[in-house]
């Protein structure tokens, strides 16, 4: 079911009993009547809470705080950050699950309640950390593939001319794990092994 | 309102194209407030089933008419049953027996979807891949975001929701079956792209915008030199203009997770089912990443 639905089946039920109201008796209806007058105050009261937060924009705020983005990004360093930057004021809480608390309560105040829910929306998009690989990614990417089609000598030839540290800047570059203990001939024949593989899988594809 | 229509396409079945729909969607309508359709036009009906418990969906697509079947099958019989608010499910339903994420809409399939495919060379090529956007184009101007769920293939239906789309999104799983599919998948909607040219807007050209990733393990370097072969054939596909530059691989990859299982015999996203679990984290994440670069698109 869905709140329209509850909607229109409370409108119905409304309509029937204001229609046989001045007629209704017996003790069953009347207890009925007060377990339902019972639930439909509780209801209402959470109701109410509801569109009002929802209308101040808390609602989306206790959502992010909440979020399985929060869960991941949300530290008490962010809040404090955060509460400084939309109401000058100083996060005093010392655990997460008091500060996300007070927070909420300080931005209530504040009536900045949008501005936190855009300031966590940016912070959370921020924390997503994603391994660029450097700007010379592309690079090693291309010289990856270039190793992967030279002939055997060419590629000791290539790798003699590299230190160990570019190697593995190479390899790492390449998706290719590796130890410190890994040295630079067992390196070199990995980057050979996955290189020759990388082209054939590519020209392959292709 | 300016929606943004995302097929998410791979011939390769088992990528996690439904899992992508659904949990992105999902995450969308929660976290992001976006308006969004998921249009299922798979016969399997997974977005369908993975949202709706299967006695209501089976009460609601009964003969098909209130699914994307009756747009296929209107065409067919020259038609016109099918109502877009009656087949309309708004919102998931949670334990509690009532709706949740009113945001999130879906247009459901129906399993007479499987029907189609042999039918459909009945009607005129063109008339064929232009079905979906005919039927649907008028309702995605209410949704910031409209996904189509598609079946494992190229057919018909699948080239009806390229044609409606402004991009397509590739759910990939890192492997060689994967990657070996991928340049035949750049190729095909290249060539949609010369056919659909005289029928669509300029601005409008069949494009492969994103690849997710899915069922990553970190564990060894299985996973990352595959994801590193993947750069590798994007980049010479781009080189070779099969592929515009514009084509990134979204990260994070979503980690293979339990938590995502389970949630769909829930029948509920995973933001919803297990919010703390990694499926849900990464899902989070990667919904970010999604509205960066399709919002920068825009």
């Amino acid at each position: 079911m869905n709140y329209a639905e509850l909607a229109a089946t409370l409108h119905h039920v409304g309509e029937r009993l204001s229609k046989h109201a001045g007629k209704i008796e017996g003790e069953s209806m009347g207890q009925s009547a007060r377990i339902l007058l019972t639930h439909l105050s509780k209801f209402e009261e959470l109701l109410d809470g509801y569109i009002a937060s929802r209308k101040s924009g808390e609602l989306l705020l206790e959502t992010l705080l909440r979020s399985p983005a929060a869960k991941r990004h949300l530290t008490i360093r962010l809040l404090k950050e955060g509460l400084r930057n939309l109401t000058g004021k100083r996060l005093r809480s010392t655990d997460l699950r008091a500060a996300k608390r007070e927070f909420v309560e300080r931005v209530h105040e504040a009536g900045r309640q949008d501005e936190a829910s855009e300031f966590l929306q940016e912070a959370f998009a921020e924390a997503i950390h994603v391994d660029s690989g450097g700007k010379d990614k592309a690079s090693l990417q291309r010289e990856f593939v270039g190793l992967g089609q030279l002939a055997e000598d060419e590629f000791a030839q290539e790798i003699q001319k590299k230190s160990l540290g570019e190697l593995r800047r190479l390899a790492e570059t390449n998706g290719i794990r590796f130890t410190d203990k890994t040295n630079k001939q067992r390196l070199a024949a990995l980057v050979r092994r996955y290189a020759q593989r990388a082209v054939f899988n590519i020209s392959a594809a292709a | 309102m300016s929606s943004k229509v995302l097929a998410f396409i791979n011939f390769k079945g088992g990528v996690g194209k439904t899992a992508t729909v659904v949990n992105i969607g999902a995450t969308l309508a929660k976290l992001h407030e976006k308006k969004v359709l998921i249009v299922d036009i798979d016969p399997q009906s997974n977005s369908s089933v993975w949202l709706m418990r299967p006695d209501r969906w089976r009460e609601h697509v009964t003969g098909g008419r209130k699914s994307t079947f009756q747009i296929y099958d209107d065409a067919l019989h020259g038609k016109n049953r099918f109502n877009f608010e009656e087949a309309l499910v708004k919102g998931v339903v949670t334990w509690t027996g009532f709706t949740d994420l009113p945001r999130l809409h879906l247009l459901p399939a129906a399993v007479e979807l499987l029907r189609i495919e042999d039918r459909v060379h009945e009607l005129r090529d063109s008339a064929v891949y232009r079905l979906l956007d005919a039927a649907l184009s008028s309702y995605f101007k209410e949704y910031d975001y409209v996904l189509l769920d598609c079946p494992p293939n190229l057919y018909s239906t699948t080239r009806g929701a390229i044609f409606s789309a402004d991009s397509c999104v590739v759910p990939y799983v890192p492997d060689y079956l994967s990657l070996s599919g991928f340049q035949v998948l750049a190729e095909e909607i290249l060539n949609m792209r010369e056919r659909f040219a005289p029928h669509l807007p300029a601005r409008r050209k069949p494009n492969i915008g994103a690849v997710v990733v899915s069922h990553y393990r970190q564990s060894g370097n299985v996973y990352r030199l595959a994801i590193n072969e993947l750069e590798l054939s994007i980049a010479q596909l781009q080189r070779s203009g099969l592929l515009s530059g514009q084509t990134a691989i979204l990260e994070p990859y979503i980690r293979h997770c339990v938590r995502v299982a389970e949630s769909t015999n829930e029948h509920l996203p995973v933001i919803l089912y297990a919010p703390g679990s990694i499926g849900a984290q990464d899902y989070c994440d990667l919904t970010q990443r999604f509205l960066n670069h399709f919002e920068s698109k825009k």
